[in-house]
């Protein structure tokens, strides 16, 4: 994108309210940090089901913690929207944040490979090699989210 | 305080001080241990107090092992992280709150591991009495509180300005 529109997104007002004030950024990252921690509690008892670590039958459960771990995931969105448009240049040409956002979206076709394909596998107390594969997958995925988005600071301008 | 000088004056904590191998991997393996061991001891204290449903009393003890291990994980990376800066560290307000919450979040988790081990190998049942769900919902309280005052001392102390 041109520098004009990077330049527009960071002369919106919420990028004055996420900046100006000492405690709304500390409180939008707080907030982000303890969204991760339910996403990957979440998302772990689901991927080890998966992996076969245990193995029951547990729709249901997995289905209440998807939901958990989108939920999560919808907050550390909007968050990160907000801090986004809050410091834009941090993470435009950052590599770590580009990294991260490739890492999310291939997350997110893995859990739609998942939904169309392997949730049948809960309801039983199966594994296959594809949901060993989409659970190893996703734990290493959703790991390399939270490192990139740790070395933002790094790599930023 | 002059053993944390000393600590700091060392080559390995010299090393993790300047490279970019060392402080950034650090912290970001103490990011993903953190997710690991908080995440995990939300999902049992919502398991123990029947807001989840569905994990048996053997996955409740197996996600309290890795819960562990993550702990163990931010306790090494942490321990390297505290070397660097031990004097700076010390002297932190937010820090020192930080590890009073990790202490009693890290107590409670090992206890509820000994406490919710299955008598036996064939037993799946989770039996877990009142005082084990009071104290997992505190050590949730405790874990997210930590996770934010860990956050806090980038802007409550001098560490990173």
């Amino acid at each position: 994108m041109s520098p004009d529109v990077w330049a527009w997104i960071a002369s919106t007002p919420v990028r004055t309210w996420v900046v100006d004030s000492p405690y709304v950024w500390p409180t939008l990252e707080s907030i982000h940090f303890a969204s991760l921690c339910v996403l990957m509690g979440s998302l772990l008892v689901v991927d080890l089901r998966l992996i076969g670590l245990y193995r029951q039958p547990c729709a249901p459960t997995v289905r209440f913690l998807i939901r958990l771990a989108v939920a999560a995931f919808a907050v550390n969105l909007v968050t990160g929207l907000l801090f986004f448009l809050g410091n834009t240049y941090k993470y435009v040409d950052n590599a770590a944040f580009e990294l991260k956002l490739v890492l999310i979206a291939i997350a997110g076709l893995n859990a739609l490979l998942y939904k169309r394909s392997l949730s049948h596998i809960v309801e039983s107390d199966e594994v296959s090699l594809s949901s060993i594969g989409v659970g190893c997958l996703s734990l290493l995925l959703w790991s390399g989210v939270i490192v990139c988005g740790r070395m933002i600071t790094f790599y930023a301008p | 305080m002059s053993m944390l000088a000393d600590l700091e004056a060392t080559a390995l904590s010299e090393w993790l001080s300047i490279s970019m191998l060392g402080f950034p991997t650090l912290i970001a393996l103490h990011s993903v241990g953190m997710a690991v061991v908080v995440g995990l001891s939300l999902i049992v204290a919502l398991r123990l107090n029947g807001l989840v449903a569905g994990i048996d009393g053997q996955l409740v003890a197996r996600l309290l092992t890795i819960a562990a291990w993550g702990f163990v994980l931010n306790f090494l990376t942490g321990l390297a992280l505290f070397i660097t800066r031990g004097t700076d560290y010390i002297a932190s307000g937010i820090f020192l709150i930080k590890m009073l919450l990790v202490i009693v979040s890290a107590i409670i988790l090992f206890w509820l591991r000994e406490r919710l081990k299955p008598v036996d190998s064939t037993s799946r049942a989770l039996v877990a009495d009142r005082l084990s769900k009071n104290l997992s919902l505190v050590a949730a309280t405790t874990w997210f509180a930590a996770v934010v005052a860990g956050r806090l001392i980038a802007y409550l102390s001098d560490l990173y300005r």
